[in-house]
């Protein structure tokens, strides 16, 4: 025999101080922020309150780029394009999506980001990524 | 070593099978049970448990509590580990060095029939930038093998052909064709590529005491090592996490040649392109046997991987005296962000 149940619980997820300034950026501005490490130099997005690379905490808000190389794609059917966008003046990359879906795609391809017309300091104000051209 | 050793003294396995209709309480029963008397004891003879369980994957909050009687902990010490079984043995190995405890059970099980995959690896990424995304780990894994793929116009036919050959000579055999031919999951990768996800249960026995006589494999390196959770913060091309914890393992086990040092390997892989991964970042040669019984190709089942790839490993140690050491391998989290090792010597013939 078995019991069947589907679990429903709201949660509310706080995005933390770092993480709502690289988002209330996102929603006023269309503005990409990343942090930069004082100690290390390296640059991550989204913005954070400790470095990825070398987990100090002395870091700075820098604005990036809205444009960057493709690193990784992966497309999911009936779920659309996601990428791995390493931006112009980052470290790493930004894991999120292509709106469009061209047959041809080349690591070091240029893409731009596109931001949503009504913005609410989501993720999803960031539509995603454009291929813009064909890379070095 | 200088240490007290460590026995892989008994194993006990349930599955993978594609859905065990019993309780997730009555299949570790059988697990439990299998490794006890693989050994020839009983509960009394157990001195700590080590269980490893992922609560999104039961349904439960704090899953080892509904599996604290079957495995024997009441009244005993017993610690969760919420990763691979891998890292659970490795907490238990750890434990009997110490000193603390001579024999110990190490638990691992999961039952992902009992609720849509996808959806829960969706709920184990980050909440603010990667789920509302729909990022889950099967979207890692298609980042990770296109990033490997790019530029490798033979990547695909390879594993095609490597998880074919995985799986030849079991019920799930398929030729490299039929595996070309299957639909699309996350680009580059296909449906028959992916190792299939069922239902399973294993039990292992650590001992420094029971199974030196028996000639049971020992232990003698451990490695752990975890990567950033976003794959945007690793190379995404190298499992960087393996490098770092095979070099433990190996530093511990006094191993300077990994190419030339394992007769077998038993990785936790769940597609081809990780066993490519694996393969480098070990740094094993041509001369060790790779999953001789299809390793995860042919079932799998989150959490229990580790372990069970550690009995297959202990297991055919046992049977093949020519197996004088092997590297047991588990994985966890979002294209291999976790990642533990374990290596094992042969006993006194």
């Amino acid at each position: 025999m078995i019991r069947e149940e589907k679990i429903q619980i709201p949660f509310v997820y706080a995005a933390g101080q770092a993480g709502s300034r690289f988002l209330v950026a996102l929603r006023d501005d269309g503005r990409i922020m990343g942090s930069a490490c004082a100690a290390c130099g390296h640059v991550s997005v989204p913005t954070r309150s400790f470095c990825p690379a070398c987990s100090e905490s002395d870091l700075s808000d820098v604005e990036l780029a809205g444009e960057g190389n493709l690193v990784s794609w992966t497309e999911i059917p009936g779920r659309g394009v996601f990428a791995l966008i390493n931006l112009d003046g980052a470290d790493g990359a930004l894991l999120h999506r292509l709106i469009d879906s061209p047959d041809k795609l080349a690591v070091g391809q240029r893409v731009r980001a596109q931001f949503a017309e009504t913005r609410k300091a989501h993720i999803s104000d960031l539509a995603g990524f454009v291929v813009t051209g064909a890379g070095p | 070593m200088t240490q007290r050793p460590v026995f892989i003294a008994g194993c006990g396995q349930v599955g993978p099978v594609a859905e065990d209709p019993r309780s997730i309480v009555e299949m570790v029963l059988e697990a439990v049970e299998g490794a006890l008397e693989d050994v020839g004891i009983t509960h009394q003879d157990i001195d700590a448990i080590v269980t490893a369980s992922v609560d999104i994957l039961d349904g439960l909050t704090a899953s080892n509590i509904a599996v604290t009687e079957v495995v024997g902990a009441v009244m005993k010490p017993e610690a969760r580990i919420a990763a691979d079984g891998m890292a659970a043995a490795i907490h238990g190995a750890c434990q009997i060095w110490s000193g603390a405890y001579d024999t110990v059970l190490i638990v691992a099980h999961a039952k992902p029939s009992m609720a849509p995959y996808q959806d829960l690896m969706q709920w184990a990424m980050d909440p603010i930038y990667l789920q509302p995304l729909g990022v889950d780990f099967l979207t890692c894994a298609g980042l990770q093998a296109q990033a490997l793929a790019a530029g490798d116009a033979g990547a695909e036919q390879r594993w095609a052909e490597l998880a074919s050959a995985r799986r030849a000579g079991t019920p799930a055999a398929i030729s490299a064709d039929e595996i070309l031919a299957s639909p699309i999951v996350a680009s580059p990768l296909r449906a028959e590529m992916c190792a299939p996800m069922e239902d399973g249960a294993s039990a292992i026995v650590l001992s420094a005491v029971l199974g030196k006589h028996d000639g049971r494999p020992q232990v003698t390196g451990v490695g752990h090592d975890l990567a950033p959770h976003d794959l945007g913060d690793r190379e995404p091309g190298i499992w960087r996490g393996l490098e770092r914890a095979c070099n433990r393992a190996y530093s511990v086990a006094g191993i300077d040649n990994p190419a030339s040092a394992f007769d077998l390997a038993e990785p936790s892989c769940l597609f081809p392109h990780e066993e490519e991964l694996f393969v480098a970042a070990a740094g094993i040669g041509n001369a060790t046997v790779v999953s001789p019984g299809g390793g995860l190709f042919v079932g799998h089942t989150p959490v229990v991987a580790g372990l069970s790839r550690l009995a297959a490993s202990a297991s055919a140690m046992r049977q093949d005296a020519g197996c004088r050491r092997a590297l047991a391998h588990g994985a966890w989290g979002p294209a291999g962000q976790g990642q533990a090792v374990m290596i094992l010597e042969a006993g006194a013939p």
